[in-house]
């Protein structure tokens, strides 16, 4: 059964209705404004048949209002003839003569309250249909939130206002054991909560994570004392009492796993649909991935932080380690100096052998702690280059000249095989020296009495420079024109399979390396670093007790520039 | 005989330096620390001194720096011992205006020369 509203300030036509529609209809005549408005605000109308005669109201006012208040009234015009104002007639549903029938009346009424109500019931479709649409909205943008954090506060307060939107609840209480590692429960509230209430709150919401351990051991203890609260009011102008808890609710763990996250409860004065609970559902399970995804994320930060601090321990403790060798080392060196200079007095052919001998172990310390300290310089990234244009030829002839008299020492002979002027390049001649030094001087561990060992330098196309598989990797990038530097010897050589091992830290190659001659073992990885640093490559060769080859090429640069974005770049 | 200044709170490279320094025919004047280094600079006017970074009080880039900016003794060559160590690594970058660094540890022998190197050619 509808309600009809006749506006009429004709009484025979009211009656006429009256006796017409009472008794399948509510009817109400109305001819002032507020009466129409209290009417329409308490009893709305289906069917609203204006009579077009109404002098007291404005007909197309009174239209436009009952449109604005009411969804699908059907508004029928009453009228004497069929001449009506059009801009009146466009905005109503149908028209009535005074000269229909009863019957006439009676049908065009009740068909247009069967279009109201199908009008209705379509209208109720739609709305369903955008609020799934809202939500699903919602859904997806809370679910591209969560893929864009790996923040646990961040991750929670998402799903939170996730839920916000498309649930509008009233209250939620979130117990998350996430982050500071102390249990946190977070409530979210519409209105501002007395203290009586919060702690009304607390113990249940304990209450309610203990019971999701029934039978089990409970992840983390928790009681009123250690709870921290964080409270996030919408509109403290208002206060919520007890009556909450006779709210609508909803209450799901947020599962990761193997671990516990923690539980969420969610409070509404209007009870929740089946499409409330299924979407509580999703979002509350859809933001655990993203939850683990944090955790692991922030577990890999504190163990990076605590290597870091580890590396940063060792770099500082080698550092302090060798100046504190240093410092006694000099006066050691001082002394045998002193003592071998003769100003003390000449010495016995025995007490100069010994006293060389001290001597020899302090020099071979001091190149220890030198290295120990380059290698932990450059792995820290601050070892210093002093970049100029120079050229190889300077640091091989250097070479050569410190090492003549030890080659000769050992029988050796020390030849160089230089390609005739070769370009400038742009580097630490000093540095360049050292990788030189360490290459010569290990060659002269390894070989043999009575062979040769070639120092030669010549210029290489990157395109024409090859390798062993071994090192394929540490050439591949290079392109342009090298100049290439190689020690070659006729010594005890090194297997195939320990090829790159000669690069490492602290390898020694099969110890047989390292019985004949000292060292740290820090030479190669340090000469390594050294011309990595000017953007070239070091690689080696090797056949088994025929010798080996060890080269490095340098990029041959024009600029000044160049070289100092290297040095930027590195430091 | 050319006055050389010794800095360093570590004695026994004093007494090193000292020895070989003075069978090469140069006088000697001591000092353990910077304070003293500083004083004795001032008084006796050498003609080169050997100054170690690392000091208690005052460090050697300290003192290499007063003498350096005041035109009574900007000319004495200051030859600078350094242990490259991390502490001095920080105080780096600052101009000291020393002649000439040594690395600890040191050949007696060279550091003989360069101190012959400075006092001859002065002449």
């Amino acid at each position: 059964m509808g309600n009809i509203l006749l506006i009429s300030e004709n009484d025979s036509t009211f009656h006429r209705y009256e006796d017409l529609l009472n008794k399948a209809f509510t009817i109400e005549n109305l001819v002032n404004d507020d009466l129409l408005y209290e009417s329409l605000e308490n009893r709305p109308a289906d069917i609203f048949i204006i009579d077009s005669n109404t002098q007291n109201i404005d007909i197309k006012l009174t239209i436009k209002k009952i449109k604005s208040r009411i969804e699908n009234a059907q508004i029928l015009l009453l009228t004497d003839s069929e001449n009506i104002d059009e801009n009146i007639a466009k905005d109503v549903n149908g028209f009535i003569l005074n000269n229909f029938s009863d019957n006439l009346i009676s049908s065009t009424i009740t068909t247009h309250l069967k279009t109201k109500e199908k009008l209705d019931i379509l209208s109720g479709k739609n709305k369903d249909l955008a609020d799934s649409l809202y939500r699903l909205n919602v859904l997806y943008n809370t679910s591209s939130q969560f893929a864009g954090t790996l923040d646990t506060k961040e991750l929670l307060n998402y799903m939170i206002e996730g839920l916000d939107k498309s649930l509008s609840f009233d209250l939620t209480c979130t117990i998350s054991f996430g982050f500071e590692n102390e249990p946190v429960l977070i409530i979210n509230s519409l209105y501002d909560i007395s203290e009586e209430l919060m702690n009304a709150l607390k113990l249940r919401a304990i209450l309610n994570y203990k019971s999701l351990f029934e039978n089990e051991n409970i992840p983390f203890e928790i009681d009123d004392n250690n709870l921290k609260i964080i409270k996030n009011i919408k509109n403290p102008t208002n206060k919520f009492n007890f009556s909450i808890f006779q709210y609508d609710n909803m209450f799901a763990p947020i599962d990761l796993g193997e671990k516990f996250f923690g539980c969420i409860e969610i409070f509404k004065e209007n009870p929740f649909t089946t499409d409330d609970a299924t979407y509580f559902q999703t979002i509350v399970q859809q933001v655990s991935l993203p939850l683990k995804s944090a955790g692991l994320y922030k577990e890999i930060i504190e163990k990076n932080q605590e290597l870091e601090k580890l590396e940063r321990i060792k770099s500082e403790f080698i550092s302090i380690v060798s100046h504190e060798l240093r410092t006694p080392l000099t006066p050691i060196k001082n002394a045998l100096t002193i003592l071998s200079s003769g100003r003390c007095g000449i010495l016995g052919e025995t007490a100069v052998k010994f006293i060389d001998m001290a001597k020899r172990n302090a020099d071979n310390l001091t190149s220890i702690i030198n290295d120990i300290l380059d290698i932990n310089k450059i792995e820290a990234g601050k070892m210093d280059f002093n970049y100029k244009v120079m050229n190889i030829h300077t640091v091989i002839e250097n070479v050569k000249n410190t090492f003549d008299y030890v080659a000769k020492e050992h029988e050796i002979i020390l030849n160089t095989q230089e390609q005739e002027n070769l370009p400038d390049i742009y580097a630490d001649s000093q540095r360049l020296g050292q990788v030189l030094t360490n290459l010569v001087s290990n060659a002269i561990k390894f070989t043999p009495n009575g062979k040769n060992i070639t120092i030669k330098s010549e210029l290489k196309n990157a395109k024409d420079i090859t390798t062993n598989p071994y090192f394929e990797n540490e050439i591949k990038n290079m392109n342009g024109n090298y100049i290439v530097v190689s020690v070659i010897d006729e010594g005890i050589g090194i297997k195939k399979e320990n090829l790159l091992k000669a690069f490492d830290k602290f390898t020694q190659i099969e110890n047989s390396l390292s019985r004949k001659v000292g060292g740290t073992g820090l030479g190669l990885p340090i000469a390594k670093q050294l011309i990595k640093a000017h953007r070239g490559a070091i690689w080696c060769d090797s056949e088994e007790n025929k010798g080996s080859n060890f080269h490095f090429a340098l990029p041959v640069t024009t600029g000044k520039t160049e070289g100092k974005t290297i040095q930027k770049e590195l430091l | 005989m050319k006055k050389i200044l010794i800095v360093d709170d570590e004695q026994d490279i004093v007494e090193s330096l000292k020895f070989v320094l003075e069978t090469c025919d140069y006088t000697c004047y001591c000092a353990y620390n910077g304070e003293d280094g500083l004083k004795l600079a001032r008084e006796i006017m050498p003609d080169l001194i050997i100054l170690d970074v690392m000091m208690p009080r005052i460090n050697g880039y300290k003192i290499s720096r007063l003498l350096k900016f005041d035109s009574k003794y900007k000319n004495i060559p200051i030859l600078m011992i350094t242990a490259r160590s991390q502490e001095e690594d920080k105080l780096i970058g600052e101009e000291t205006g020393a002649d000439e660094y040594i690395t600890k540890p040191f050949d007696l022998n060279d550091v003989v020369q360069t101190v012959q190197k400075y006092l001859n050619t002065e002449k």
